[in-house]
């Protein structure tokens, strides 16, 4: 009998992954427990869970930052062992180098991969332009607002070019009118680029307005409570933000995300 | 622009100088009405003017600025040698941070003048003896503030240069030492004044020249406004080097501006 052809890997697997933190005069403390999914190439998923469930950590796993203490991490079928080119990170706190210009803020990933500096220029250039900073190119970040440093972030991971794009709840710094917009045009600009992104989120609506799927994690130890898919039409709109079909995702992600939140209530 | 408006856009330039004249003019006057003493155990801004303006003309002035400056020159610069990579080891390594962290934190606060007696008997009355005062005196603010630098480096930074595969002399001269530059430069504010004290106390101690020297004797032979000019050229290399430093700092730290080092 022939077999069916075998199934093409996922873009991103993760399989059964255990973290524990062992640290002296204290015992140790899981912080993920079998966590596992996939994400195919071009997805936006997120990630939402409790405090301290590990996103976070995990996020910084896929980075190649942390390794786990068991578990596969795969990318396009190969393993992650340590930090690589298809991946690049938005942090939360942005992490702009302070001494460095909005360009060579941008430029750090290419320097740091060997691209000759005329090309890097040229590529920040793009990216500034991409993000919307044309006119600042020579300021420093303590000359920009948050929504502005959080642009250069995103510039900086867009430079090298990776597959995928993790961000780090990267606009929980930022106030709520900041946030809105940024949210829009990280839609404007996902749509342009198709990279892949994982997003971890503290914000339900965050998560339901700019995802494909939700992943909802336990609370620690951390591992996929649910996924929950986003079936709502694109491109999307912050009027869309105003529809019944919205708020009840929404409600949804909160039904199963309460039985983490609120101790005791776990089915 | 009238007065008053100068006045109030100006207001911490006007009112220092002023404050300085104040001073000046109450000294001459004091001790000219008031307290005529003689001008053997006090002097005052007139005299030490007029000895200023000889010495300046003089050619001993310069000779002894020379001779403390080229002293001053070689302990600071090895304390900068030494000093910035000691700081940068020592806040990097954990290990080298133990060993050397009681050995390093008596002799900074020690009052190391006292070995100003030995220094002289091991390396000599000429340069090296006040050099070696000199680095010994300043060399310890630079560790301490490397030090100090490189352990408040944003570890975030750290993380972001590590997800772009940047290896251990990127972190280095991508990060560390940029986010050091600040505290770098706060330490050699420190070590200038403390190596000035270096070079005076050596040359009061055992020298035949150097501005230390002129001061001492200055002092010993009852002439005091020539003892004044030395101590007022002193403090105004002091303030020119310690001002050049707080632009420096504003030159290559300038995220920094306004947030006060010390």
């Amino acid at each position: 009998m022939r077999r069916p052809l075998a199934k093409m890997p996922p873009f991103i697997r993760a399989n059964d992954i255990t973290l524990v933190f062992k640290s002296k005069n204290r015992d140790p403390v899981t912080a993920l427990n079998n966590l596992s999914f996939e994400i195919e190439r071009g997805e936006f998923v997120s990630i939402v869970g409790p405090s301290g469930c590990g996103k976070s950590t995990f996020l910084n796993m896929l980075l190649g930052l942390v390794r786990p203490d068991s578990g596969h991490m795969q990318m396009n079928g190969t393993p992650i062992k340590g930090p690589g080119q298809e991946r690049a990170m938005v942090f939360q706190e942005f992490g702009l180098l302070p001494w460095r210009t909005v360009t060579a803020n941008v430029e750090l990933g290419l320097e740091l991969k060997g691209v000759a500096a005329a090309q890097r220029t040229q590529r920040a250039m793009e990216l500034i332009k991409l993000v919307g900073l044309n006119g600042f190119e020579r300021h420093y970040p303590h000359e920009l607002s948050g929504g502005m440093k959080q642009r250069v972030g995103l510039a900086r991971a867009l430079a090298t070019e990776p597959e995928v794009l993790l961000m780090d709840e990267p606009f929980a710094a930022l106030d709520a009118q900041t946030r809105d917009l940024m949210q829009a045009e990280l839609l404007q600009i996902w749509e342009r680029t198709k990279k892949t992104v994982l997003f971890v989120t503290h914000s339900i609506e965050e998560a339901a307005y700019l995802s494909d799927r939700v992943i909802v994690m336990t609370a620690r130890p951390g591992r996929t409570k649910q996924i929950i898919d986003i079936n709502l039409p694109r491109p999307r709109d912050y009027e869309m933000r105003l529809t019944p079909e919205f708020n009840e995702i929404k409600s949804r992600i909160w039904e199963v995300l309460k039985e983490e939140l609120i101790p005791g209530s776990r089915r | 622009m009238n007065a008053k408006d100068y006045y109030t856009e100006h207001r911490r330039l006007v009112l220092g100088v002023f404050s300085v004249i104040f001073l000046v003019a109450a000294w001459e006057l004091l001790l000219t009405y008031v307290f005529p003493v003689n001008p053997f155990f006090f002097t005052k801004p007139s005299l030490i003017a007029e000895a200023f303006k000889e010495q300046v003309q003089g050619a001993k002035l310069w000779h002894d600025l020379a001779i403390s400056s080229r002293a001053f020159l070689w302990g600071f610069s090895f304390a900068v040698i030494v000093g910035i990579p000691l700081g940068l080891v020592m806040g990097w390594r954990r290990r080298v941070e133990y060993a050397l962290d009681p050995f390093l934190t008596a002799m900074y606060a020690s009052p190391l003048v006292a070995l100003a007696p030995l220094l002289i008997i091991v390396f000599g009355v000429g340069v090296l003896g006040k050099a070696a005062l000199v680095f010994l005196l300043s060399v310890f603010p630079f560790v301490f503030n490397v030090f100090a630098g490189v352990k408040s480096t944003d570890a975030l930074l750290i993380n972001v240069i590590r997800s772009f595969g940047g290896t251990d002399k990127d972190l280095y001269f991508k990060v560390i030492l940029p986010s050091t530059m600040p505290y770098l430069i706060a330490g050699a504010r420190l070590a200038i004044g403390r190596g000035l004290v270096g070079i005076i106390v050596g040359e009061f101690y055992a020298a035949s020249e150097g501005i230390g020297f002129a001061i001492s004797q200055a002092g010993d032979t009852y002439r005091l406004p020539d003892m004044f000019v030395g101590i007022i050229i002193l403090s105004v290399i002091a303030v020119v080097l310690t001002e050049a430093m707080r632009r420096l700092e504003l030159t290559v730290a300038p995220w920094r501006a306004g947030e006060e080092v010390r």
